[in-house]
Order: C-alpha cells, then structure tokens, then sequence
C-alpha cells in the first residue's frame, strides 16, 4: 500500500500540479502583441516625433496633414518642395 | 501653464507622443500598440536624443504605406514641420517595406550610402521580429552619420 503512495500517488500529484500551473497561464494573459515576419499586423498606423504635440494616428494614410508647417503649396494646392528628397528602401 | 513645464508634462506620459491638446484616440493607438511601454519610453528617448544632437527632425512612422512605398513615404515626409531637414523613417509590417527619406538639407548630412546601411541593420532586425529594436539601432545610426550640429 505504502509501495502504491509513493510510486504511483506522487508522481501524479506532481503532474497534476504542473499541468495546473502550465494551462492556467496559457489563455489568460492578451495575445502577444509582439511582431513576427509572416503574422498579420493589425495596429493603427502610429507616427512618433520628439515634439509630442505633433504626433496623430494618421486615418487612411495620409489623408489628412499630420503636422502643420510653413511648407511651399504649388497651384494644386499641395505642398511641394524645393530639391529632392534622398533616403534608402529596403525589405525583409 | 509654461511651454517647459508643457513640454515636460507631455514626456512623463508614457511613451511621450500624448499632449493634452490631442484627443484620447491618440493616446490609446499608440498604447494599444506593438511596443511595451519600456520600448515606448525608449523610442521617445532615442528619438529626442537624435534630434537634440543633430538639429534634425526625426520621425518614425509605422502603419500601412499606400503603394507605391516610395511615393507615398515621401508624401508623409512633406507633412513634417521643416521637411527639409527632416528624416522619417517609415515602416510597414505587412507589406515588409521599410523606407527612409531624407531632406533636401539632412540628405547633405546623411548620405543616401549611409541611409542604406542604417536601413539594411534595421531590417535584419525587423526580419528577427523585433520592431523596437530595428527601429532604435536605425535611428541610433542615423544620427551618428548626421553628426553633431
């Protein structure tokens, strides 16, 4: 009988209380938010300056000016300006 | 209230970008958003810390870009307040495609050579997963091949 309770009876006790611990933690806690190449990333558009006044969650692109500036307007009414832009692209 | 004590006020808040003059979906897009509040209070770090020392702008824009990416990352950049000297560097998750405009007047500083090279370590970075980090180590070099202003 004591044979049975130490071989059979503890170990379970052990696995039971490690199952609880594993799947009482698995569902509970929000989605990762954290990004993987290939999974769908589904958050606002966010744009981050130094100057916190100046940044907005920008709808649909870029509809709207996000930051107001003395920028030259050409004759369509947009803003233009002077030179060229340089920069790099890449993907991954 | 002063612009100081404004402006300090605005930086407390987490990840920064929250001034009280902006309604509250401002403040919730960018906490329901991808970056811990430890990576939000860094991006803010870094990017106050870039611009200080360059006198550039910085600005890091993370969402969807209309296609073409290029075009449509230079149209962001034109809405920056000095967009001469302004650097954005704008990041879309889905469609993997990162892009980094220069100025007129920043491009002098940050050559297209080196805007390539701070563009190829963040997307190694980004291809690990790791936004935050991508996004810090771009900026970081960016402003060191800026220099000092």
């Amino acid at each position: 009988m004591s044979t049975f309770l130490v071989f059979v009876c503890i170990p379970l006790g052990i696995i039971a209380v490690v199952a609880t611990l594993v799947l009482s933690r698995g569902d509970k806690g929000r989605p990762s938010r954290r990004y993987r190449p290939g999974r769908p990333y589904d958050f606002q558009p966010i744009w981050f300056l130094a100057s916190p006044e100046h940044v907005r969650a920008v709808q649909n692109g870029h509809a709207q000016p996000a930051l107001e500036a003395a920028v030259v307007e050409n004759s369509a009414g947009e803003r233009v300006l002077p030179g060229s832009t340089g920069g790099a692209s890449d993907r991954w | 209230m002063t612009v100081g004590e404004h402006t300090s006020a605005a930086l407390e808040h987490v990840g920064g970008p929250t001034a009280p003059a902006e309604p509250e979906p401002d403040i919730s897009a960018v906490l329901d958003g991808p970056f811990t509040t430890r990576q939000l209070l860094r991006l803010d770090d870094a990017l106050r810390v870039a611009d200080q020392q360059t006198g550039l702008t910085f600005s890091v824009y993370l969402g969807e870009l209309a296609e073409p990416a290029r075009e449509s990352a230079e149209q962001l950049h034109k809405q920056v307040e000095h967009a001469a000297t302004a650097v954005l560097i704008a990041v879309s998750p889905n469609q993997r495609v990162l892009e980094i405009v220069t100025g007129p007047d920043a491009r002098k500083r940050i050559s297209d050579r080196d805007a390539k090279l701070a563009a190829l370590s963040m997307a190694a970075a980004f291809a690990g997963g790791d936004l935050a980090g991508g996004v810090l180590a771009g900026l970081d070099q960016l402003a060191s091949h800026a220099g000092r202003h």
